[in-house]
């Protein structure tokens, strides 16, 4: 542990992080020159640096091992959500821009991209993370990050609200998680995740099994908050509104793709047992009945909530709550399927999520309004931005042959093989996608059948946003032709790193 | 003789009371004070665990840690809240209700 070929060797698999590194570095010092083209340069430089690390990523899912002495780790799942993670960014650097955003609209850019990228760089770094200390690290810099993202427009008074309510929520709930990780600490007298895993099955001798519940129960805050599961959803509706929409469309994506990385690393590596399966070490509660309840909680609330929203990045809040309870889905199977089926629905959910957020955005560039009683009458005026709109709702829904389906069908399947106890779950969740059709079928009754109060103009898209409403678009649909290779790349990602053999 | 136990007493008495602060202040920098009383009394449960219990030094290095997050953390709210204060005149945070619903 630390001797210099091992940092070497650590070197050469951190390499995406350290891309990431260096480009928030040079981004900052572009930035810093004043001149008139460092809005342009620290585009490029956002992108480059996101490319690379992005092949970077990919080209080391082979690899299997722990890097800088156990404090991260480097295993195909870490690379799979390496990759979802930067192409997320990537995404949003691309499609939503300072031109198409009016919120965004002449405000400086190159501290925007700055923090995109010190939010992709922790995301990463929370992905692989395998110690107590760089997962506590790794998540308050995604949080921290993110809380100045959020209130980017600074003079904006629900910008800085929405960030003031995301600071006071991520610090108590963080803050609860990390008295967790210390009483963790003190039970096991280790940081590093497979150590406590061995610890805690080696048994200890005056544990009370009451406290190891405590534990978990204090460190899932940390998880339900990056989540946004209830109940650590309050914060959610409130941020998604306030902030600028391509940061929401950020945040409802990426974040909460790491927080479930992350989950599943510390449950599956920290918790389970070698022998008898998984999470019997978390103590006496019954962990997939205390999943079970807060996905099914999820669903409902946010589901039920989203029904009677108005404005539509509150509805796309309200729903991305609702989904995140379908991608615990995922977790509560605790199979190999179940985790597949959480990397497929993870996947699935960026090109939907963002081609909505996108329409959403573009709508708002041209009316002004995020208000769905002022969406009449947009089927006549852009049937092109009306379709694709349509698409990304109904993938979201659920309906074949979309990719959102596909999400779906991986998540019940793993659900329903479970055996017959685990059937009410899986109607809970169909009832509930029968709920969400309703309010996704709303936005599009009102863009298509509803009649306009007064004519507005044509709506005039410019080439670069159809070009990447197009690219969303296919996103949702192109997926199925290669179908095996994305399932492939999914199973192939199942393995994880469980630190080396006691 | 002082004990493990008592630093966890104490540890246990400042989460308390931070969650207490956070929970009832209206103000937003006594939930800021709050939230560097629950963060600290995690340090106090890591390094003492650290002294008493595992005897390696994992723990005291995670609390230097965690004390550079706090400072971070808190560093990033008073922006925010000193922006709340200049756009509202207050620093109450039940005058902080544009968003609902």
């Amino acid at each position: 542990m630390g001797s210099v070929p091992d940092v070497l060797t650590s070197m050469k698999r951190f390499e995406p992080a350290l891309i990431l590194t260096g480009a928030i570095l040079l981004v900052v010092l572009v930035d810093a020159t004043g001149a008139r083209w460092r809005d342009v340069a620290g585009r490029i430089l956002t992108v480059g640096g996101l490319l690379l690390a992005l092949v970077r990523s990919v080209e080391l899912r082979g690899v299997s091992a722990e890097i800088f002495g156990g404090m991260a780790i480097v295993d195909p799942l870490g690379s799979f959500f390496q990759a979802l993670l930067i192409a997320a960014s990537l995404l949003i650097v691309l499609a939503f821009t300072f031109r198409n955003s009016r919120e965004l609209h002449g405000l400086g850019q190159g501290e925007f991209y700055a923090l995109l990228l010190a939010v992709t760089l922790s995301n990463v770094l929370l992905a692989t993370a395998n110690d107590l200390a760089m997962l506590y690290l790794a998540l308050e810099m995604v949080s921290i990050t993110s809380y100045v993202m959020v209130a980017y427009m600074k003079g904006d008074r629900m910008s800085n609200e929405a960030s003031l309510k995301y600071i006071l929520f991520g610090a108590v709930s963080t803050g609860a998680m990390l008295y967790g990780l210390s009483l963790l600490y003190g039970l096991t007298g280790t940081t590093s995740v497979p150590a406590i895993r061995n610890a805690l099955a080696a048994g200890i001798a005056d544990a009370n099994p009451l406290a190891i519940s405590t534990i978990a129960l204090l460190v899932f805050s940390g998880f339900g908050f990056k989540t946004a599961t209830v109940p650590f959803h309050f914060w959610c509706p409130d941020v998604y509104q306030g902030a600028p929409t391509p940061v929401t469309a950020f945040l409802s994506v990426a974040p909460k793709a790491a927080g479930f990385a992350i989950m599943t690393r510390f449950f599956y590596t920290g918790l389970a047992a070698p022998r008898t399966g998984p999470w019997d070490l978390a103590g006496t509660i019954d962990w997939v009945h205390v999943l079970m309840v807060i996905s099914v909680l999820s669903m409902t609330v946010g589901n039920v909530a989203a029904l009677t929203q108005t404005n539509m990045k509150r509805l796309l809040a309200y729903s991305s709550i609702a989904h995140a309870g379908y991608i615990m889905m995922g977790v509560v199977a605790l199979s190999q399927n179940g985790a597949r089926a959480l990397m497929i629905y993870l996947l699935a959910y960026l090109v939907m999520n963002l081609g909505a957020f996108l329409v959403v955005t573009l709508i708002h560039l041209h009316d002004g309004t995020f208000d769905l009683r002022d969406y009449p009458g947009l089927y006549r005026r852009s049937p092109f931005l009306t379709l694709a709109m349509a698409v990304f709702l109904l993938s979201l829904m659920g309906i074949p042959p979309l990719v959102g389906f596909m999400g779906k069908l991986y998540v019940f399947a793993a659900i329903v093989e479970r055996g017959r106890s685990y059937f009410w779950y899986a109607a809970v969740g169909a009832v509930n996608a029968a709920i969400a059709a309703y309010y996704y079928a709303r936005v599009l009754k009102t863009m298509i059948i509803d009649n306009p109060a007064a004519e507005k103009p044509p709506f005039r898209l410019a080439l670069a946003d159809a070009t990447w409403v197009w690219i969303l678009l296919l996103g949702n649909v192109l997926p199925l032709l290669w179908w095996a290779r994305i399932d492939g790349w999914a199973r192939s990602s199942l393995s994880l790193y469980a630190g080396p053999p006691s | 003789m002082i004990g493990l136990q008592h630093y966890l007493i104490v540890s246990a008495a400042l989460f308390s009371l931070g969650m207490l602060g956070i929970l009832t202040r209206r103000n937003a920098v006594n939930v800021l004070m709050g939230v560097e009383l629950v963060l600290n009394s995690a340090n106090l449960n890591l390094v003492a665990f650290s002294r008493f219990g595992s005897g390696n030094l994992q723990g005291q290095l995670f609390a230097v840690f965690v004390i550079v997050i706090a400072a971070a953390e808190v560093a990033v709210a008073l922006a925010i809240v000193l922006t709340l204060y200049r756009l509202r005149r207050t620093s109450n945070l039940d005058e902080a209700d544009i968003l609902r619903g």
